[in-house]
């Protein structure tokens, strides 16, 4: 009995002093971290469009990013986008959701800043009224090259067979697919974690909004021409790519052999990212248009 | 541990050979079947626990005088859990594709067996520099146990080493998998054991010649 408070103090004293390593261990290494995360995303995101070292991007490239948030109100929900203007600051658009314009506020906060939630979070509270209370929901990252859009990119998740998918998705400014990253998922590995497998993802790349609307999955096997080309894209020549997307892709994607509710999951998924985003691109880009926003997408 | 006490260089080459963790004292096998697929993997998680077997032993020797013994097993725990958190979060902040393809072994070094035996038979007892030798010794002893069978299971199973094509094929699929870890391991204990019996056999020799 008189051993307690010994064993009481030891243990305390010992556990104390670990959470003091183990934090200068982690004060020490989140900023490392954090960078290997930000470039680990890059690097998905070149890939997403399609760029590899013996095709880099143009230097002109640049990505604006543009957040979704939904706020509530007492008696009304609806929903605004932070919009980077030309000037380098943010602009912060309200609209109902079916798409009428509420009102519009500037943000003092620079693209550089805003990366930061917390930042935007300061930013946003500081203009809106204090019974506002907002909620991030997505971000939408536009490539504009000279001006020009080049495509979106949609850092989205879904469910998936057994926890969420983390995908990136890339559009082209006709909501054409551009490429599909998958950035986490925890699948079974062997079955759904195949979709990480180029085989899978790439039979994405290059349909078109019209297929989209339509896709579903077939369980089929993969022809062994089709797999090749998906597999080995930098063996092919552009034509024989074309004439190959040509012959086998429709409408459908060919499920994962054992893993057919995982590749069903990705599939809709990117059905619905494709389609919710033509909408709401669509409503903001009419919004920026009638506002006379000066934005720089 | 009876007889006069071992040289640093003794205790070295006791964790390397005599009481090699993984084919003298069989212990963790765990990870020597399931990550010594490759030669790199098994330096990197060798390198791994070298590092948390070196510090920890270093700690524990250094508090030995202060720890309760009624709760020195939750104290080692947690000291080893300490070094290994330490060490997931630095590899995974300067060597992010490492700490990819080790996954979650990392993290499970805080359940070897090795380590915890270590501190508890040696380092609980012996001041620190002979600590420090035993902990690098058994660290080292692993880390060459696991390249041993990384260096056998990826030049058999892929042609391989450190991930360049060595072989023109790859021989037997067969030592990737699991099961061939057990083979190998096997194996290795073998030769252990033969090696032992030649030295054993000499010694003799001598003793009566």
């Amino acid at each position: 009995m008189k051993d307690f408070p010994r064993i009481i103090i030891g243990l305390t004293v010992a556990c104390v002093a670990s959470a003091f390593i183990m934090g200068a261990a982690f004060m020490f290494t989140i900023k490392a971290k954090k960078y290997n995360e930000y470039m680990e995303f890059k690097e998905a995101m070149y890939n997403a469009l399609g760029y590899t070292h013996e095709n880099p991007a143009p230097k002109t490239l640049q990505f604006h990013e543009v957040y979704r948030y939904i706020l509530h109100e007492p008696n009304k929900d609806y929903m605004g986008y932070m919009v980077p203007l030309k000037s380098g600051r943010y602009c912060f658009v309200a609209l109902s959701f079916d798409g009428n314009f509420l009102y519009k506020k500037d943000l003092n906060i620079s693209e550089e800043e805003a990366r930061e939630a917390a930042a935007r979070e300061k930013a946003l509270s500081s203009v809106l009224s204090p019974s506002v209370k907002f909620f991030y929901a997505n971000k939408i990252i536009i490539a504009v090259n000279n001006g020009k859009r080049v495509a979106y990119l949609l850092p989205r998740s879904f469910a998936g067979f057994k926890t969420t998918i983390k995908v990136l998705l890339a559009l082209e400014p006709d909501y054409t697919i551009k490429g599909l990253e998958i950035l986490e998922e925890e699948e079974d590995p062997g079955l759904g974690g195949e979709i990480k497998k180029n085989y899978f993802k790439n039979q994405f790349k290059g349909l078109t909004y019209q297929q989209i609307s339509q896709l579903k999955v077939i369980k089929k096997p993969l022809p062994e021409e089709y797999r090749k080309c998906l597999e080995q894209e930098e063996e092919f020549t552009e034509a024989e790519i074309k004439k190959i997307r040509k012959k086998y892709q429709d409408s459908h994607i060919y499920a994962l052999t054992g893993a057919t509710i995982t590749s069903t999951c990705v599939t809709n998924g990117v059905k619905n990212i494709v389609k919710k985003f033509a909408y709401r691109i669509k409503v903001l880009d009419k919004i920026i248009k009638t506002q006379n926003i000066d934005a720089v997408i | 541990m009876a007889g006069k006490p071992k040289s640093n260089f003794e205790l070295v080459l006791n964790g390397l050979f005599n009481e090699n963790p993984i084919f003298r004292l069989a212990l963790s096998m765990c990870p020597a079947v399931g990550i010594s697929t490759t030669l790199m993997n098994g330096f990197l998680l060798g390198l791994a626990v070298l590092f948390v077997q070196v510090a920890s032993s270093c700690t524990i020797s250094l508090l030995k005088n202060y720890i309760h013994p009624k709760i020195r097993i939750p104290t080692y725990t947690l000291v080893i859990a300490t070094w290994v958190t330490v060490i997931d979060l630095t590899l995974s902040a300067f060597f992010p594709t490492a700490y990819k393809a080790m996954g979650i072994f990392i993290r499970l070094i805080v359940t070897f067996s090795i380590i915890l035996m270590r501190l508890e038979v040696f380092a609980a007892k012996n001041p620190l520099i002979p600590s420090f030798w035993d902990g690098f010794g058994m660290g080292l002893g692993f880390m060459f146990g696991m390249m041993t069978l990384g260096f056998i299971r990826e030049l058999l199973g892929a042609g391989a080493l450190f991930g360049h094509q060595v072989l023109p094929s790859k021989p037997l699929l067969f030592f990737i998998l699991p099961v061939a870890g057990f083979f190998c391991v096997g194996f290795m204990m073998a030769v252990y054991n033969y090696v032992e019996f030649l030295f054993k056999r000499a010694k003799e020799k001598k003793m009566r010649g």
